[in-house]
């Protein structure tokens, strides 16, 4: 592979994975990935089922611990193999300034929806219960939901459900988001609604590390496109020039699977 | 059918005297499954516990309540504890003890299915948000998880009833007991025991009904 692909990123990256590394057990699911998103990017990561874009989307939201390297927010280590006292302080801060969404929305199934999305504000931040309920109806309006704030979300489609589980994660006013195939489990339909709310959140300027399978939206939406094959970063480039021509072989099969 | 004449009326005779042994049958049940859902936290807890001489020990004494019959246990309690530990309970304390000592093993494993049962990525959104991992106990997985313990726990109940009358063996005055001490007095088993099963089986059985349909309508959610 010839590290060049992956080119320099600048070291102030607003998040950054620094040579990470992660194996379960004996086996390797990253190996030695460096990846720096800067503020207001979107970056699309693409790549074959297994390839280690959920472990490294889920190292980044601090729910796997790296073998090797870390992740730093602002530049401040955030994860790493070691958690000495400032790095687990760094760590606690930036909970909730990483949002994620998840391929299977994790909606909390007893509350309601306006619930789901005041809970963290209000128990993580302290806001008081009125403030947190208008910031959520801001939300939800966003996102096209504010007259299910009081249903439970096995009352909502697939689609619906989702598109709380960014009002929800919207609500801690992230940095930046992390999105885990979040179209993935919805029919295609259903896809669509979803894709149009992450498709705005790009607009204001959100910064955003998406993992998807959706082509369309990497290529039209994303600011940069990452490519990943057996747990490393293969490339990353410019969405247009990618899909017109990616330079490894690995991408091009790829692609051309996607598109049968 | 042999020539054996049914004589009912000796039920309303001494109906007092077999409720006040239903009053204690359902008594000793309620008491008993207080203690066994404490009983039951304290071994789950133990058996989530980082510790690991903790986990031990609820794994050990969850397994020899579970591995060896309750009438043994009782008898033990009762007879085996003064002698070997000093520790002399009356028949009554030794039922509840035993009950609930038994009880709580199994009213632990409904705890820890139920904990179980709440899908990990539930716990996760939670973390990722910023909850600590006591909000994300409290708030997101205790509320779930006793949805799903509840029906075991109305199970357990009714199990409570039937088992307590373990307690005629040690005489506790529960209802088999009373029915027992009739019997010997007026010599009509035929009719007192039939009643009996016929009241334990008009408490029991809504009571199971009741907690299928329960269960039914959680599953359907
Ligand atoms: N907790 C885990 N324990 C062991 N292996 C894991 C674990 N999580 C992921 N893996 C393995 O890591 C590899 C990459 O998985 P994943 O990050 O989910 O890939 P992707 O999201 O690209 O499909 C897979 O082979 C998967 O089986
Ligand atoms: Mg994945």
């Amino acid at each position: 592979m010839d590290a060049s692909a992956v080119g320099e990123q600048p070291e102030s990256g607003l998040i950054a994975a620094r040579d990470l590394s992660k194996s379960f057990g004996s086996v390797q699911v990253l190996g030695n990935v460096n990846l720096a998103v800067t503020e207001g990017e979107v970056v699309c990561v693409i790549g074959p089922s297994g390839s280690g874009k959920t472990t490294l989307l889920r190292c980044f939201a601090l729910l796997e611990q790296p073998t090797e390297g870390v992740v730093t927010l602002r530049d401040r280590i955030i994860a790493a193999p070691q958690l000495p006292t400032d790095i687990r302080q760094n760590a606690k801060a930036a909970r909730g300034d990483i949002g994620m969404v998840f391929q299977h929305f994790n909606l909390w199934p007893h509350f309601t929806v306006l619930q789901n999305v005041i809970e963290a504000p209000v128990r993580v931040k302290g806001d008081a219960k009125a403030a947190a309920e208008a910031n959520a109806m801001r939300l939800l309006e966003k996102v096209g939901l504010a007259d299910k704030r009081d249903q439970y979300p096995s009352r909502l489609s697939g689609g619906q459900q989702q598109r709380v589980a960014i009002a929800r994660a919207l609500a801690m006013k992230p940095s930046v988001m992390l999105f885990d195939e979040a179209t993935s489990a919805l029919d295609p339909e259903l896809k669509h609604e979803v894709l149009l709310v992450m498709r705005s959140l790009a607009e204001e300027g959100m910064t955003m590390l998406v993992v998807t399978h959706e082509m369309g939206f990497a290529r039209n939406v994303g600011s940069r496109v990452v490519f990943m094959d057996q747990g490393r970063v293969v490339e990353d480039a410019e969405p247009a020039a990618f899909f017109a021509s990616a330079k490894t072989d690995r991408a091009q099969r790829f692609l051309r699977q996607m598109q049968d | 059918m042999g020539g054996y004449q049914f004589r009912w009326d000796v039920i309303p005779q001494n109906i007092d005297f077999l409720l006040s042994g239903l009053q204690q049958t359902l008594l000793i049940s309620a008491i008993t499954l207080s203690l066994a859902m404490l009983g039951g936290l304290m071994i789950a807890v133990m058996d989530m516990s980082r510790f690991a001489p903790l986990r031990f020990l609820a794994l050990a004494v969850g397994e020899i309540i579970r591995n060896t019959p309750i009438l043994v246990q009782l008898l033990w309690i009762y007879y085996v504890l003064p002698v070997a530990m000093g520790i002399n309970l009356d028949s009554w304390t030794a039922l509840i003890v035993g009950l609930s000592i038994y009880s709580s093993a199994f009213i632990a494993e409904a705890y820890r299915a139920g904990i179980q049962a709440v899908p990990k990525g539930h716990r996760e959104a939670a973390q990722v948000l910023g909850l600590s991992p006591v909000q994300t106990f409290i708030r997101i997985v205790l509320p779930q998880a006793i949805r799903l313990t509840l029906p075991p726990l109305a199970a357990n109940f009714v199990q409570l009833i039937k088992y307590s009358s373990l307690g005629a063996v040690i005489s506790v005055g529960e209802i088999t007991r009373r029915g027992m001490e009739l019997s010997s007095s007026i010599f009509r088993p035929l009719e007192i025991f039939t009643f009996i099963a016929i009241i334990y089986f008009l408490i029991c059985w809504p009571l199971a009904m009741g907690i299928r349909l329960w269960e039914r309508r959680l599953s359907s959610r």
